[in-house]
């Protein structure tokens, strides 16, 4: 029983940050058919900055950590939002709806990104400290407190995108857009601002899984390569452009790497993760929820 | 017609400008630059055609993997000559590049170059599990016979301009039209009574088959190879030279590739400024000239000319 | 045979270019990730190849055939893998003719390199672990600082003099060339000591969530765990993890390079970690040339100096004495003196041995250092000296 909820634990901590990646990588695939392979440089650059600016932070004023921390995360979105129109105005508009060309240059800035944050963090691990000390148990798994913690906002922030999603104006037109781009523009629904809106919310869902991921992990300039991955991953067993899809391909992803992680090797799990996407494409190629594209 | 011709005639030219230099050149380092250079241009000229009919097949690294240690096995376990461990690649990349096709190709756009993304991993991860193919630590010791040593460079070349040779006439011909015309729209072609399916199938097998042989080709001039060396990032350097270069036509992909790999020698030994100024000259070229050297070449002639009358 | 006669007459005329002019320079090479996760590493032995250049040269140089050569070292990106070290091989060997490597990191590009050094003539001074890269067969390749096979037999046998109770172990490793071989010798060594295997674990590099790795490890139950070939930063967050999910035990990392980045991620997690391939540059026990080195290496990489960085410095030591000793440039001649003589390192007199192990006197015969992490800090409990050391040292007048 301590053994299954332990791996159980493990998946839902795991879940909770892919999905939120997930989700903001498939939102702009929706929005802009772009699939952005850069998407993992914001969520890099939130939790480098936040590494970075804490510990100045405390130094200077010493508020309790996870002031700190709060208006660091704050710091590091509006960076990493800076860093998104600029991106957005520069670059991405130019290639709206274009696969090749828009995979092309992001990945042109996947390879600048990191060799910028390379040049100015440098390689070196870093890390935040801890916002919460001690330790939970859930049936019989155990679990940081912060981790708990964590893991709790990036549920509601999951919800919260979902809310704007379904329940919003704005939601609405990116659903439109997403699912028939000549309609929704028919209706009235301005693409261009709509994509833009569509590309920052997605690029912020990044971010703020990367700074909740920062007091968890040691942060290098490379720490979003591994999250991009999977997070691919999810968003073909989810569906393109599915957000339903990116949250139910992320808790399975998760499950596969804490389950065969424990049963086989974490280098196995690795492996399964990418056989199991094949065989899913092979039975449905659209994905759990995905529409067939056109 | 006559923009055929002067293709044929341009890539003739420079295969022989190229023969000539690695003929005259006697220098090594200068020699396996150009046999780098080779290979990388194979290697967009294969992703390239894959696009003919509209899709990004980043497998592309993975035949090009499975060539190499398919090469290298043949060369340093069962010792067979060297012309049969080319060949041997590319009938290897044949094999699974129909069997991957059939399977995949039914999906199209994001979710095909996704797929195939994933089938790169793949491949890579499995490498480093099978002990017979040295692990993690790859092949060692992939060596042509000595007698071909001075010749290497020379029969890199023809091989590889053969290949872009090879796939450039398929543009040219009528199977390159039906190519086309899938790219442009597939339910019209459908309509006409054409297999799409088997066609791009058709497509994937040419281009698994010209990079595989350079996959053999890479094991014997490298003479080491291991998994690392064949993840999705040869595809996504392959994609660069084709855009740095020009999309337009073959010279695009051959010109972008000769460009940045010697770039990317010049910058051997600067650490991260070198991811620094290679992402940054794919985004450059991304949004400066968007249809390449090739390109923009064109349209600075067309200006002069313009100028002129 | 032409070709290589061909190669070994440009060899011998781009070695022996430099000397018609009037200041006469060797170039060294320094081959190593400068980009990327192991950048650190090669960025450190980038510096000591420089400091050890400009240590020679302020001492008047290398002398050789009547000449004096001031020394040149130069870093060449090998990126960690293979197909970025053959190609940093080639400009190394034909682009810039170099013929000494002073450092080579990493097994995949440093067997890239030595396929081609060994063809063309040129000696090559690594780290790479594994009984592959040395034998007869390679006879221009020396490794100048320990490998697994010189630490793993005496670090376990003082750990299982201070914890006689513990009788189980479970390994993890990275799935790469390197954990494969440091894992294949840990395996070895522990069960000739007795030690029951319990778990035999591997995950790829790049890897950021090890709940689930740590939840294997803990559910072994095992008295120890190594994570040997672990980067310091993975390991320190294994520990971390360990402890949150309740296991205590010993802790180990038999071939740990350095507690830097292990304590800054693990925190208290990783308090008494054992390291085989650590050392503390700073300390008492270190000479007075590795604190100097440690001194500048802290500001000028805002890192201390580990052992895999300090072969660098070794390696051209090395090459210095064997060209003085052979009286000439040619590596073949220089490769032939190195295992009979006896040279200054920065550990002190030194020699090449390891002939039982590898069927050819190529291992630097250095201290072996066993480091404990005590309050966050890397502390050496022991400096053990190779006895083939010993019985060389004793034999010569």
């Amino acid at each position: 029983m301590g053994l299954i909820a332990q791996l159980l634990v493990n998946m839902l901590q795991i879940g909770a940050v892919y999905v939120l990646f997930a989700l903001g990588l498939t939102l702009v695939f929706g929005v802009m058919k772009v699939i952005n392979f850069a998407h993992g440089q914001f969520f890099t650059l939130a939790a480098l900055m936040i590494a970075v600016t804490m510990p100045e932070f405390t130094e200077r004023f010493g508020f309790p950590a996870w002031v700190d921390y709060f208006v660091c995360f704050a710091l590091a979105l509006l960076t990493v939002a800076i860093l998104g129109v600029v991106l957005y105005f520069v670059g991405f508009e130019r290639y709206l709806r274009d696969l090749i060309g828009s995979f092309i240059l992001s990945v042109g800035l996947l390879l600048l990104l990191e060799g910028v944050y390379l040049w100015i963090f440098t390689g070196a691990p870093r890390v935040v400290p801890k916002l919460l000390t001690g330790q939970v148990s859930i049936l019989g798994g155990a679990l940081e407190t912060q981790r708990l913690v964590i893991c709790g906002i990036a549920l509601a922030a999951t919800f919260g995108l979902y809310q704007l999603v379904n329940r919003t104006k704005l939601g609405r037109a990116l659903r439109a857009v997403a699912e028939d781009r000549e309609a929704a523009m028919l209706q009235g629904i301005r693409y261009r601002r709509i994509s833009f809106y569509g590309f920052m919310i997605g690029s912020g869902m990044a971010a703020i899984a990367g700074g909740l991921i920062a007091p968890l992990t040691a942060i290098s300039p490379s720490l979003g390569n591994d999250y991009l991955s999977k997070a691919f991953i999810i968003i073909i067993i989810g569906g393109l452009g599915s957000i339903p899809g990116a949250i139910l391909g992320g808790f399975l992803i998760a499950a596969v790497e804490s389950f065969a992680g424990y049963f086989l090797d974490s280098s196995y799990a690795t492996i399964a993760m990418f056989m199991l996407v094949m065989v899913f494409l092979l039975v449905r190629p659209q994905g759990i929820l995905g529409h067939a594209e056109r | 017609m006559r923009s055929a011709r002067a293709g044929q005639i341009v890539v003739a030219l420079a295969a022989a400008a190229v023969l000539a230099f690695a003929v005259l050149g006697d220098d090594e380092y200068t020699q396996h630059l150009l046999m780098w250079t080779a290979l990388n241009a194979v290697l967009a000229v294969g992703l390239r055609f894959m696009l003919l009919v509209g899709e990004t097949n980043i497998g592309t690294g993975a035949f090009y993997g499975m060539g190499a240690y398919m090469g290298a096995i043949c060369t340093t376990k069962w010792g067979l000559p060297f012309p049969l461990a080319l060949l041997a690649g590319g009938l290897l990349a044949i094999v699974v590049s129909t069997g991957f096709g059939l399977v995949t190709l039914r999906t199209k756009g994001p979710y095909f170059m996704l797929i195939s993304f994933a089938f790169t991993e793949v491949v890579r991860l499995i490498y480093t599990r099978v002990e017979w193919l040295g692990g993690n630590s790859g092949i060692i010791g992939i060596f042509p016979p000595q007698a071909l040593d001075p010749w290497m460079s020379v029969l890199t070349f023809l091989l590889c301009g053969g290949l872009i040779l090879m796939m450039y006439l398929c543009e040219q011909s009528n199977l390159g039209r039906v190519f086309r015309a899938i790219q442009n729209n597939d339910a019209v072609v459908e309509t006409v009574g054409i297999d799409v399916v088997q066609i791009k199938l058709v497509c994937l097998v040419i281009a698994s088959f010209s990079v595989g042989i350079a996959g053999s080709l890479h094991a014997h001039i490298y003479n080491v190879i291991s998994p690392g060396d064949f993840s999705y990032l040869v595809p996504v350097f392959a994609l660069a030279y084709i855009k740095i270069g020009g999309d337009a036509n073959v010279m695009g992909a051959v010109i972008g590739a000769a460009i940045l790999t010697v770039l990317a020698q010049m910058l051997q030994g600067m650490g991260s400024l070198e991811h620094v100024l290679f992402g940054g000259a794919i985004v450059a070229s991304m949004l400066v000239l968007p249809d390449g050297l090739l390109g923009g070449g064109r349209r600075l002639l067309r200006l002069f000319s313009r100028g002129r009358a | 045979m032409k070709p290589i006669v061909k190669w070994a007459a440009a060899a011998l005329m781009l070695a022996a270019a430099p000397a018609a002019s009037a200041d006469e320079v060797l170039k060294v090479a320094v081959f190593a990730p400068l980009s990327g996760a192991a950048a650190g590493w090669g960025l450190g032995a980038k510096w000591v190849g420089e400091q050890a250049a400009k240590e020679i040269n302020d001492q008047g140089g290398i002398k050789a055939g009547g000449k004096v050569y001031k020394v040149e070292s130069i870093a060449y990106e090998n990126g960690y893998n293979s197909a970025e070290g053959a190609k940093a091989a080639q400009a190394i060997l034909n682009r810039d003719g170099i013929r000494f490597i002073i450092q080579g990191i990493g097994t995949a590009p440093v067997k890239a390199l030595q396929s081609l050094s060994e063809r063309q003539g040129a000696l090559m001074m690594q780290v790479a672990w594994g009984k592959s890269v040395k034998g007869p067969q390679a006879p221009l390749t020396f490794t100048n600082s320990n490998t697994p096979f010189e630490l793993f037999g005496p670090l376990f046998d003082l750990v299982k003099k201070q914890h006689p109770e513990v009788k189980t172990v479970a390994l993890l490793n990275p799935n790469d060339a390197t954990g494969h071989e440091v894992e294949e010798e840990a395996e070895k060594q522990y069960r000739a000591r007795g030690y029951d295997i319990v778990a035999v674990t591997w995950y790829e590099r790049g890897t950021t969530e090890f709940q689930p790795i740590a939840t294997k490890l803990a559910q072994t139950h095992a008295d120890m765990m190594d994570l040997s070939g672990a980067p310091p930063g993975d390991s320190g967050m294994v520990y971390k993890e360990l402890a949150v999910q309740g296991w205590k035990g010993v802790k180990m990392q038999a071939a740990g390079t350095g507690a830097d980045a292990m304590v800054k991620v693990g925190g208290d997690a990783v308090e008494d970690v054992y390291m085989g391939n650590a050392a503390d540059f700073g300390g008492p026990a270190a000479t007075p040339i590795q604190r100097k080195l440690n001194e500048g290496a802290l500001k000028a990489l805002n890192e201390p100096l580990n052992i895999l960085q300090l072969g660098a410095w070794d390696g051209l030591m090395a090459v210095k004495a064997g060209i003085e000793k052979a009286d000439s440039i040619d590596p073949k001649k220089v490769a032939k003196v190195l295992p009979t003589i006896i040279f200054e390192s920065s550990y002190g007199p030194t020699a090449f041995g390891g002939m039982e192990t590898y069927g050819y006197p190529q291992q630097m015969l250095v201290p072996i250092i066993v480091t404990q992490i005590k309050h966050g800090q890397t502390v050496e409990i022991a400096r053990i000296i190779p006895a083939e050391l010993e019985q060389r040292l004793a034999k010569k007048p």
